[in-house]
């Protein structure tokens, strides 16, 4: 265990704990738009920035990726910290002006938000997609399609690998802006822009999951397909 | 110079202005005085603002900037980006005559807050922080344009240049930040590409490159540098794992031939570049293996053949020939354009080790040999029976790749007699640490001054005591002699690493004269590799006398450009240099969570000795890419005109 302190209250935290963690623990609020309790931390949204005290000087972390440290000091809502969040809730907002999440989060955080007709359900590059697709689906599906040096992409974006989405849904659900469309007709799921046939549950008769993706769990597990036919309910 | 703000120190001559006149004198060093060896009329850089003319336009060079800084803005996390989109559109608008100095304030404000906020140090460092010296000591300029008083004008003459700590140390400057981020995004087969198109022996680097980057990495006086080089081998080994790519083939074939010396690194870069330009390249290799040092000097416990021959065979695969067993006896440059070659690159290495100067090292035997010599032979599968004990002069890696390789074969006791102390050892840190695991003696500050023989046989080696004096010309103290210290070393044979030259036979004649050094190495322009002789190219360690791998592959790479200009007719165009320039410096790190590096396993020590399998695990995917989250991505901007 670490002794660190949260807004002065001291605190004993789980060794490898991030400060998010243990401020959520504490029931203390934090805006976040990319974390995920079951996914590794990314960092992308910054509005979960606090200031740390580790070595005499107050400087600014995101708290999802700062580990506790034995006598750090933390502060969630200072108003240095409340200026930060609204500053990177405005230039959120500025991008997807369109995007509820986005607009409920900024409002929230005390940047104007006009008001709008448009629904535009923005990609905000979150990646909360990309680690449900690799950490817990293991199907390397969806990929950011990254710039940097020699690289001329006008905007990063994610990449959706046809050929290894099993059509699970996974990032459909974890979307926060709801970009990540899913949509069911007629024994059949759209997902990006794969059409997966959906398989029949021996029990009920009902669709209850694509037939890649069970045939997805049947390589990985070794159980044959022919045993993954019932649907969660029937189980 | 009017106006410099670099590393956040103003100077400021102009006449009007916020802080004019505040310091007139420049301390040398302080700010960039010349890009490239040439100079500029103003710079913007991750580190500041340096205008010399007091008439270049500030606001054109802001934009300039931005513009470059999107394109390197990964859009991982939202300020970054999207500060810089924000502030590119407050600046167009203001360059449109609206605005006024509220936007100017808005501007500060984003940029602070990217600064203090953002997720690695392109935008707590690059991104924007220039921007902020240029509205808060050229305000005037920028609220010209909203006021009518100055119409905005876009140049489009400005230069630029991306480094980063990492890149600015390798030789070869491969993109360090720009593999990893791919390999952070799971795209390893990606980051292999990039890697290669600077380095196309990435398995072979990414298991034995002395990685002087992981040196200027910004981690590594806060919790340790990122594996960079163990980085580069995962997508390296990621690719052989699933199923191996081929290299891109030449769109066009070219009728031009070309004649290659040597398949070492240099060699092979230098064939692998100039086959994707569509040249007809034939490598002749004097040894029955390609890979030079790499085949013939690293040890199979540091790096596997099968590794080093896959790699030669992709580029042997895109249609370059290699013919082994093929000595350059005599170069005939003439007979050889009779032949139809337009270029030759010589790539012939420093394969025949210097002496150690000792009494009695001359007389030919068996128990005495040159260390290069030593592990040729053994890569070559002609092993000579262990004796008991075994005397290595030198510190180098050659020495400790001897050492290592000696106990491997059986050889009872393994000394290293080196004439400095261990600080000045020139072998690499790992290396010294794995000797010292699997029981290589080491004998610090000691000199060989003769070998004693009996009955033709080599019983010992009669050595000086030594100690530490004033530093040489390479910057390492010299070892001074101590007087009456003489004492014997029992030993059954010497192996002397102590230095190798280049095998220059090819040259004879004028050639020889007009092409060749009198350290015995060959004279070759160090950026274009061109020499004396027109058509005639160099480079690798026949040139630089013995270096890294990397730097002899980075020979290759700039020898592919400069050949083909030469046969093209067009100027050779070398990379930009940052010399004079400390890319390591950085306004305010901001805080960064420490993270450990991800360790890999090592062969136990009993495991290694039964025979030559490779003694250092590399990373799985998942361990690659979580050390990748570590990168800081330094990347350094500068815009100039």
């Amino acid at each position: 265990m670490v002794n660190i302190s949260i807004n002065g209250q001291k605190i004993q935290a789980k060794e490898g704990a991030n400060v998010l963690q243990e401020a959520k623990d504490l029931r203390i609020d934090i805006p976040t738009l990319c974390y995920h309790n079951d996914l590794t931390t990314f960092g992308a949204c910054r509005l979960c920035t606090v200031e740390v005290k580790t070595d005499g000087a107050w400087k600014f972390a995101a708290s999802c990726q700062t580990e506790v440290a034995e006598g750090m000091e933390v502060l969630t809502d200072s108003d240095k910290v409340k200026e930060s969040r609204k500053l990177a809730a405005a230039l959120l907002y500025y991008k997807y002006p369109g995007t509820q999440a986005v607009r409920d989060i900024a409002e929230k955080l005390g940047v104007e938000v006009a008001p709008t007709e448009t629904d535009s359900r923005d990609c905000i590059l979150c990646g909360l997609c990309t680690r449900t697709c690799h950490e817990i689906v293991r199907a390397d599906a969806l990929k950011f399609q990254d710039r940097g040096l020699g690289r001329s992409l006008e905007e990063p974006k994610i990449e959706f690998i046809s050929s290894a989405c099993i059509g699970c849904g996974s990032c459909a659900y974890v979307c926060p802006t709801g970009f990540v469309r899913m949509e069911a007709v007629d024994g059949k799921r759209m997902i990006w822009d794969k059409v997966f046939k959906m398989a029949v549950c021996n029990n009920c008769g009902r669709y209850f999951a694509p037939v890649e993706q069970l045939e997805f769990i049947s390589r990985t597990t070794g159980v044959p397909v022919s045993n993954l036919m019932t649907c969660v309910s029937c189980r | 110079m009017a106006f410099s703000s670099w590393n956040g120190k103003i100077m400021d001559n102009r006449t009007t202005g916020k802080g004019a006149g505040k310091a007139k004198k420049s301390a040398e060093g302080a700010f960039p005085a010349q890009l490239d060896g040439q100079s500029f009329a103003a710079l913007m850089g991750w580190n500041g603002l340096v205008i010399v003319d007091p008439k270049a336009d500030v606001v054109a060079l802001t934009l300039a900037y931005l513009k470059e800084a999107k394109g390197l803005s990964c859009g991982e996390c939202s300020v970054c980006m999207i500060g810089i989109d924000r502030v590119l559109d407050i600046l167009k608008k203001m360059a449109a005559g609206k605005g006024d100095q509220y936007d100017l304030g808005e501007i500060e404000e984003i940029v602070k807050g990217v600064m203090a906020n953002g997720k690695c140090n392109f935008g707590r460092a690059t991104a924007l922080t220039p921007v902020l010296d240029a509205v808060k000591y050229f305000k005037a300029d920028f609220l010209a344009l909203p006021k009518a008083e100055k119409k905005f004008i876009e140049h489009k003459d400005y230069r630029s240049a991306v480094t980063a700590p990492c890149m600015n140390a390798c030789p070869a400057a491969l993109d360090i930040p720009g593999y990893i981020e791919l390999i952070r995004n799971n795209k390893f087969k990606e980051s292999l590409d990039l890697v290669r198109e600077r380095c196309i022996l990435p398995g072979v680097i990414g298991r034995s490159c002395t990685h002087i980057c992981e040196d200027a990495c910004v981690r590594k006086d806060m919790d340790g540098s990122l594996a960079i080089r163990l980085l580069k081998r995962s997508a390296a080994d990621q690719d052989l794992q699933g199923g191996a790519s081929a290299l891109t083939t030449p769109k066009v074939e070219k009728k031009e031939k070309i004649a290659i010396v040597g398949a070492g690194p240099a060699g092979l870069a230098a064939a692998y570049h100039l086959r994707r330009m569509g040249y007809q390249v034939t490598i002749f290799e004097a040894l029955p293996k390609a890979g030079g040092m790499a085949a013939v000097g690293i040890p199979d416990y540091r790096l596997p053949k099968d590794i080093l021959n896959h790699e030669v065979d992709l580029i042997k695969r895109m249609g370059v020939e290699i013919r082994f067993n093929s000595p350059v006896e005599l170069l005939n440059w003439p007979d050889l354009q009779k032949e139809g070659y337009a270029a030759a690159f010589l790539a012939v290495g420093a394969h025949v080790g210097t002496k150690i100067g000792c009494k009695g090292e001359d007389i030919a035997s068996d128990d005495v040999v040159q260390g290069a010599e030593f592990l040729r032979n053994l890569s070559l599968g002609k092993r000579a029976a262990p004796v008991n004990k075994v005397v290595i002069i030198g510190g180098g890696n050659v020495a400790l790749d001897c050492a290592r390789n000696c106990i491997r074969l059986g050889y009872k006791h393994v000394e290293i007699v080196y004439r400095r102390s261990p600080a000045e050892m020139p072998g690499s840190k790992e290396e010294i640490e794995e000797a010292i695991h699997e029981n290589v003696k080491f004998t610090y500050l000691t000199a060989p001054v003769g070998i004693v023989r009996k009955a033709g046989k080599v019983v010992g080696i009669e050595c000086l005591k030594m100690k530490l004096g004033e530093p040489d010309a390479s910057g390492r103290k010299r070892p001074v002699p101590i007087k009456g210290s003489e004492f014997t070393l029992k030993t059954d044979m010497v192996i002397a690493a102590t230095g190798q030259k280049p095998d220059l036979v090819l040259l004879t004649g004028k050639e020889k004269v007009d092409m060749t050094t009198t350290w015995g190495t060959i004279k070759a322009d160090p950026r274009s590799c061109s020499t004396a002789v027109g058509g005639i190219f160099a480079g690798g360690d026949c040139v630089s006398g013995p270096a890294t791998l990397i730097e002899a592959l980075n020979m290759g790479n700039k020898a592919a450009k400069s050949i083909d200009a030469y046969i093209q007719g067009k100027t050779f165009a070398d990379d930009l240099t940052f010399e004079g320039i400390d890319v390591s410096q950085q306004r305010d790190m901001g805080f960064v969570s420490p993270a450990k590096t991800g360790e890999v396993k090592f062969l136990e020590v009993d495991e290694r000795l039964k025979g030559f399998a490779e003694v250092e695990g590399g990373f799985n995917a998942a361990a690659a890419m979580k050390e990748a989250q570590r990168c800081l991505r330094c990347y350094r901007l500068m815009v100039w005109q």
